[in-house]
């Protein structure tokens, strides 16, 4: 059979290229890993071993309590919290018209596409205007001014996102709830939402996410523990004159451990709300 | 458009109260979606232009003094041969990462969709493949740091352990292994994100096109470039809008990697306008890049909503 031979040749070609790719992926993750978990000793040697040989979690303590990352790390949680919180607001407040209430097609296009075109706005090229009005308004070197610039910049992910997860719940639900003489309000907080929640959940993580990697903005509209976020402070053990080694693979494991255990919780819906429902969810 | 419209509907046979009223109702629901879009929206929409007009008043006035000057910014930007580095910079960085991830996400996702067979596995895959997409692009940075460094850098020791080099490359101080570990880790963070939209692209084929082309006689490359290629057709286009808007804003990881070194060779537009605006604290002249970048960005936008297959309703 043709079929079955065919499908042995992608096999024979299939595993080790799987294997290789697969290497390609771990091996810098793990090569990270094992940099934080040394000690300072075992940073200088001629050839660095590619294991640890007394783990330490030194590297980790020496970030997050000696250089007080821990406070980055708060700002980080903040800020990103809430975003989340208001792009998934402003979310709702744009898709639930749109989707559970008679309109156009023209003004449910209109809304969809202008919130497509700020995926396309380069946050480098608003960095310039952002930076005057941010000083204006004397909101440099606060947190406030990176929660309003993230929502602007998360707002199409959550619009979209959420456009998808409310348009999948039929409309009976709540109108059985309308029959039972619940308001719209009602309908919408005890019915919908709960309906929604793993979406919403999901978008929440994404846009945390989103937020959290966030690097241009935090850099040039901070200046201080005050408001700068984690990948700031990772960027400032990186360009000093002498790297630490071991912890600067911590700060950046640190600040890859976040996104990647929430993203393990909203697994099954990111992928459509990356591609703006192009690419449904599997 | 269906549930929103069903929704109306039915609300109304739910209800012999509300039917009575009948196209009051649907013009009720209408005002309401004005009255809760009209403020949001409005609001959205100052916070966002605003910024941008105020960038084209800092490109019209003296970075000094701010008196106003005309189109003289957009002039000097011009003018600066370094403009012209950037763009070509970010033209090379392009054709590196462009077709490789597409190449390499294609393939992969190929490869999978013919050889990975159980559920478990494939959504396995999927897990994995999203994860490169949400890690902070300053930690992917780091690691490339870890990988490349003079000193600590774990690539040299491996080549030199395989006896492929015997001494140490500096890979992020050479012009063109520069290029290419920055390269490398865009293709390393974006090829996962390409294979996500391809693999799901192949499991839209329907399965009785692919019964039939098989009882054709169809296998290989026919099979993929007569059935399966069509339907992947709209995703090339994503990927290539998505990509294209994504490396125009390439920063995070040659800030950390090389700042745009050695000398210009990695100063993509966005580091070069960063350059200009907060290094040289030329805000008039960086104020009329970053107007001529978004012009550039809303032809790409204008394109992509003509030709993306986006749900419309």
């Amino acid at each position: 059979m043709p079929r079955r031979r065919a499908g042995r040749r992608w096999r024979v070609v299939g595993v080790p290229v799987l294997g290789a790719v697969a290497l390609v992926y771990a091996f810098p993750l793990y090569w990270l890993l094992v940099t934080a978990l040394k000690g300072e000793g075992e940073l200088y040697r001629a050839t660095p071993s590619l294991f640890p040989h007394e783990p330490t979690l030194a590297a980790f303590s020496s970030v997050l309590v000696t250089r007080r990352f821990f406070v980055l790390l708060e700002n980080s949680i903040i800020v990103c919290g809430a975003t989340v919180l208001i792009a998934l607001a402003i979310g709702f407040a744009v898709t639930y018209p749109i989707t559970r209430l008679k309109v156009s097609r023209r003004l449910r296009v209109g809304v969809l596409n202008w919130a497509l075109s700020l995926r396309f706005l380069p946050p480098v090229a608003v960095v310039v205007p952002y930076f005057a009005i941010v000083r204006g308004l004397g909101l440099y070197d606060r947190p406030e001014a990176l929660v309003l610039i993230y929502t602007i910049f998360n707002l199409p992910f959550s619009i979209w996102m959420l456009k998808g997860f409310l348009a999948e719940i039929p409309p009976e639900v709540e109108e059985a709830a309308f029959v039972d003489g619940a308001s719209r309000w009602v309908a919408f907080t005890r019915v919908l939402l709960p309906l929604a929640a793993p979406g919403i959940l999901a978008s929440g993580v994404i846009i945390f996410s989103f937020a959290w990697s966030e690097f241009l903005f935090a850099l040039i509209l901070t200046a201080s523990p005050q408001a700068q976020t984690f990948p700031v402070g990772v960027q400032g053990l990186v360009t000093q004159f002498e790297i630490i080694w071991n912890d600067m693979a911590a700060a950046g494991a640190i600040a890859i451990a976040v996104p990647l255990g929430l993203m393990v919780l909203a697994r099954r819906y990111v992928l459509a709300g990356l591609t703006f429902g192009v690419i449904r969810g599997q | 458009m269906e549930s929103a419209s069903g929704s109306g509907l039915q609300a109304e046979s739910a209800s012999p109260d509300r039917r009575k009223r009948g196209h009051g109702f649907e013009s009720r629901q209408e005002r309401l979606a004005y009255a809760i879009l009209l403020p949001v929206l409005g609001t959205v929409f100052v916070v966002v232009t605003y910024p941008l007009l105020f960038a084209v008043g800092q490109s019209l006035r003296a970075t000094r003094g701010g008196d106003f000057v005309g189109l003289q910014n957009y002039a000097s930007a011009l003018e600066n041969p370094l403009l012209y580095d950037a763009l070509g910079a970010t033209g090379i960085y392009a054709g590196i990462v462009l077709p490789t991830e597409i190449l390499a996400g294609l393939g992969l996702a190929l490869l999978v969709h013919r050889t990975v067979r159980s559920p478990r596995a494939r959504l396995a895959l999927y897990v994995f493949a999203t994860i490169p997409i949400v890690i902070p692009p300053v930690a992917v940075g780091v690691i490339a740091r870890l990988i490349y460094a003079p000193g600590y850098g774990v690539l040299n020791h491996l080549l030199m352990l395989a006896g492929v080099v015997q001494a140490e490359i500096p890979w992020l101080s050479r012009r063109d292994t520069a290029m290419l570990a920055v390269s490398s880790v865009d293709v390393w963070q974006w090829t996962p994100f390409v294979y996500l939209v391809f693999f799901a692209g192949l499991q839209t084929v329907p399965r009785e096109s692919i019964d039939a082309a098989q009882v054709d006689g169809a296998t290989g490359w026919t099979m993929f470039s007569r059935i399966e290629l069509p339907y992947l057709r709209p995703l090339f286009l994503m990927v290539l809008f998505w990509r294209i808007a994504d490396v125009l804003r390439v920063f995070d990881h040659i800030f950390i990697l090389t700042g745009g070194g050695p000398g210009s060779t990695t100063q993509l537009l966005s580091v070069y306008l960063y350059r200009v605006a907060f290094k040289f604290f030329d805000t008039g002249e960086a104020a009329a890049l970053a107007v001529m970048v978004m012009l550039a960005m809303s032809l790409l936008y204008a394109a992509a909503t003509r030709l993306l297959p986006l749900e419309r309703d």
